[in-house]
C-alpha cells in the first residue's frame, strides 16, 4: 500500500539531547498555556470586587444548608476494584504497543507468543471482572 | 425636558474625529515606535539574502508590504509561532472558543430555543466576549478550608495539559508543535494526567460535592482509558509506527475507518467519556451533585476550566481525524497553479498578465498545499466536534454501574475485536508490505 512505511527500519542510536529536543516543545507548550492563562486568574483578582464583611460566603456550598462535617471524609464508593484493576491492565495494554509498533519486522511466528499473552491477560481480566462484582468483599 | 439626544453639529463631529487622531498619533509616536523597537531589538532577527536583519531595518520593513512578507515568514518558522499561534495555543483556543459558542447555539436550536441572541445583534456572535468579560469581573470565592495553592493552581494546571495534548496534533504536512517518534505514546501519557488534576481540584476543595465529583470523575476516565488505549492499537499494528505524522501520511488513498470501523466506534465512544460529555458526564451531572467537581471553581477560575476541556475537545477530534479519517489528506481545494502562468503569466490572445505574487506563493511558508491541508483538517475536525456535540441534545446520562460495566466489558472485547480484525487483515496479505492494496 505505501512502501515507504513497510521498510525495515535499521536500528539508529539517537542521542539523549536529539531525543529530548522533541519532548521539550511539549513541555514549553505546557509552560506557555501556564505564562498566558495565570495573568487571567491574577488580572481577575485584581479587578473584581472582594468583600470579607460575609464569613458565610467562604462555606462549602451544600445547597443552602449549613454545611456539616468534614469536607475530606472516607467515601464508600464500591467501585474500588476497577481502580485496582486499571492498576494492571494499563500496564499490560501499554506492553501490547512494543509489539503492535513492531509487527510489520517480526516473523509471524512471533504472534503466537503475544496470541498466549493475550489469552492470559483476557483470563485474568475476567477473573478481576468475576471478583468485582463481589461488593461484599470490597 | 430632558433631551434624549444633544443636536447634532457638523463642526463638532469633526473636531472630535481631528482630536481623536491627533491623541492616536501622539500616542503612538511616543510609546508605539519605542516600544516596538525595544522588542525588536531583544528579538533574535532572521537573515535574509545574507544581511543581518537590524531593528531600523526591519522597522523599515514592516510598514512596506512587499519587504514584510519574508520578515512574517521568518517568523511563521520560528518555534514561538507553532506554539503560540498556528498548531499551537491560538488556533486550538480560537478552535475551542467558536466551539462553546456553536454548541451554545446548536442546543438551542435542538431544544427549540433561540439560545444566545442579544449580544452582538447578529444572533448573539459576541456572546463569549461578553461572558469573558462577565467571567473576568466577578469575585473569585473559594473555601476557607480549601487547601488554596492547589485550588488556585489546578484549573492553570487544567489548560497547560489540554495545550500540552495540542502539541502533538499534526495539523498540515510539517506543521506540528512536537514532532515526536512515540507521539502514541506521548498522547497517553499526556491523557493520564488529566484524571490527577480533576482529583487534586476537587480534594483540595474540601466540599462533599467536588469531592463526589471527583471520585466518579476518576472512575470513568480510568475505566475508558484502556479501551482507548485498546482501540488505537489496530491503527498501530497497520501502520508499524506511533508517530502521528507518519500515521497521517500512511492514509493517502484510504482511511483506517474503512478497515477499522469498530475501533474508530470504540474510540469515540471512550472519547466521549473522556471528555466528560453527556451521556459521559457523571463528574458534572449537574441535577445530582449541583456541579460535581466544578462546585467550588467561581468566576475566573471556571472559566479557565472550560476552556480547558473545550481545547482538550478539539484535541481528541483532532486525534480521531488524524488516526482514523486521514489527517490533512484530501482533494486539492485550492489546485497548484500550473507552472507556465507562474512563468510567463495567464495569457489570452494578444493579452499576458503577469503575476508576480503567485511565484512568492508556491515557495513561502504559506504555501498552497498549508492551505489545502488545513481546510481538509479543519473540516473534518469540525463534523467531529458536531457528532461529539450532538449528543449532548439526544441522550441521558449513564449510571455509574452502567458506565462501569459498558467501559470494562462490552468496549474492552469489541477493543480486543478490533485487535483480531487488524491481524487478519495484515496476515491475509490485504494490507501490509506486499498486500493488495
Amino acid at each position: 500500500m505505501h512502501n515507504f512505511l513497510y521498510l525495515r527500519k535499521d536500528v539508529k542510536a539517537t542521542l539523549v539531547g536529539e531525543v529530548f529536543g522533541s519532548y521539550s516543545l511539549v513541555l514549553a507548550m505546557f509552560g506557555f498555556a501556564i505564562v498566558v492563562m495565570a495573568p487571567a486568574l491574577i488580572i481577575s483578582r485584581m479587578i473584581s470586587p472582594r468583600t470579607r464583611s460575609n464569613p458565610v460566603k467562604f462555606l462549602p456550598m451544600e445547597c443552602g444548608q449549613v454545611p456539616s462535617g468534614a469536607g475530606r471524609t472516607h467515601f464508600m464508593m464500591q467501585y474500588y476494584s476497577f481502580i485496582l484493576m486499571f492498576v494492571v491492565f494499563d500496564v499490560m495494554a501499554i506492553f501490547l504497543y512494543a509489539w503492535g509498533s513492531t509487527i510489520l519486522n517480526l516473523e509471524k511466528t512471533a504472534t503466537l507468543p503475544i496470541m498466549a499473552f493475550l489469552g492470559i491477560m483476557f483470563a485474568a481480566m475476567a477473573y478481576a471482572l468475576y471478583q468485582s462484582k463481589r461488593r461484599d468483599i470490597w | 425636558m430632558s433631551v434624549i439626544a444633544p443636536k447634532f453639529r457638523l463642526g463638532h463631529f469633526i473636531k472630535s474625529i481631528t482630536n481623536d487622531i491627533f491623541w492616536i498619533v501622539v500616542l503612538i509616536t511616543l510609546i508605539g515606535i519605542p516600544v516596538i523597537f525595544i522588542v525588536l531589538f531583544y528579538i533574535d532577527l532572521p537573515v535574509l539574502d545574507g544581511e543581518l536583519v537590524t531593528p531600523f531595518l526591519a522597522f523599515t520593513m514592516l510598514a512596506h508590504p512587499e519587504l514584510s512578507i519574508p520578515l512574517i515568514d521568518s517568523f511563521m518558522n520560528t518555534d514561538f509561532f507553532r506554539i503560540a499561534i498556528f498548531p499551537g495555543f491560538g488556533f486550538a483556543a480560537l478552535i475551542a472558543g467558536s466551539t462553546i459558542f456553536v454548541e451554545r447555539k446548536l442546543l438551542a436550536k435542538l431544544q427549540l430555543r433561540v439560545g444566545p441572541f442579544y449580544c452582538g445583534k447578529i444572533e448573539g456572535i459576541l456572546q463569549l466576549v461578553g461572558d469573558g468579560l462577565k467571567l473576568l469581573s466577578k469575585e473569585i470565592i473559594i473555601p476557607a478550608k480549601a487547601d488554596k495553592p492547589i485550588f488556585w493552581a489546578a484549573p492553570v494546571l487544567f489548560v497547560a495539559t489540554a495545550a500540552a495534548f495540542v502539541a502533538l496534533i499534526p495539523v498540515a504536512p510539517g506543521w506540528v508543535v512536537a514532532d515526536v517518534d512515540v507521539g502514541l505514546l506521548a498522547v497517553f501519557a499526556v491523557i493520564g494526567f488529566f484524571p490527577i488534576i480533576t482529583v487534586l481540584s476537587s480534594w483540595s476543595a474540601n466540599s462533599k460535592y467536588p469531592f463526589i465529583g471527583g471520585i466518579r470523575a476518576l472512575h470513568q476516565m480510568i475505566s475508558f482509558e484502556i479501551p482507548l488505549i485498546l482501540s488505537l492499537l489496530g491503527v498501530v499494528i497497520l501502520t508499524g509506527t506511533l508517530n502521528l505524522t507518519e500515521i497521517v501520511q500512511s492514509q493517502t488513498s484510504y482511511w483506517w475507518i474503512i478497515f477499522l470501523p469498530i475501533g474508530a466506534i470504540v474510540f469515540f465512544i471512550t472519547m466521549l467519556a473522556e471528555l466528560e460529555r453527556i451521556p459521559f458526564d457523571l463528574p458534572e451531572a449537574e441535577s445530582e451533585i449541583v456541579a460535581g467537581w466544578l462546585t467550588e471553581f467561581s468566576g475566573m477560575m471556571y472559566g479557565l476550566v472550560q476552556l480547558g476541556s473545550y481545547i482538550k475537545l478539539y484535541a481528541f477530534a483532532a486525534l480521531f481525524v488524524v488516526l482514523f479519517l486521514g489527517g490533512w489528506n484530501g482533494f486539492g481545494v485550492i489546485p497548484p497553479t500550473p507552472p507556465e502562468i507562474v512563468d510567463f503569466g495567464i495569457q489570452a490572445g494578444p493579452i499576458s498578465v503577469d503575476l508576480p505574487g503567485i511565484e512568492k506563493l508556491t515557495e513561502r511558508t504559506l504555501n498552497f498545499s498549508l492551505i489545502n491541508g488545513v481546510v481538509w483538517f479543519v473540516f473534518k475536525t469540525v463534523i467531529v466536534i458536531f457528532f461529539i456535540l450532538i449528543p449532548r441534545g439526544v441522550f441521558p446520562r449513564v449510571r455509574i454501574d452502567l458506565l462501569l460495566h459498558i467501559g470494562w466489558y462490552k468496549l474492552i472485547t469489541l477493543s480486543f475485536v478490533n485487535i483480531f480484525i487488524a491481524l487478519g487483515l495484515l496476515y491475509a496479505g490485504v494490507l501490509g508490505p506486499g498486500g493488495l492494496l
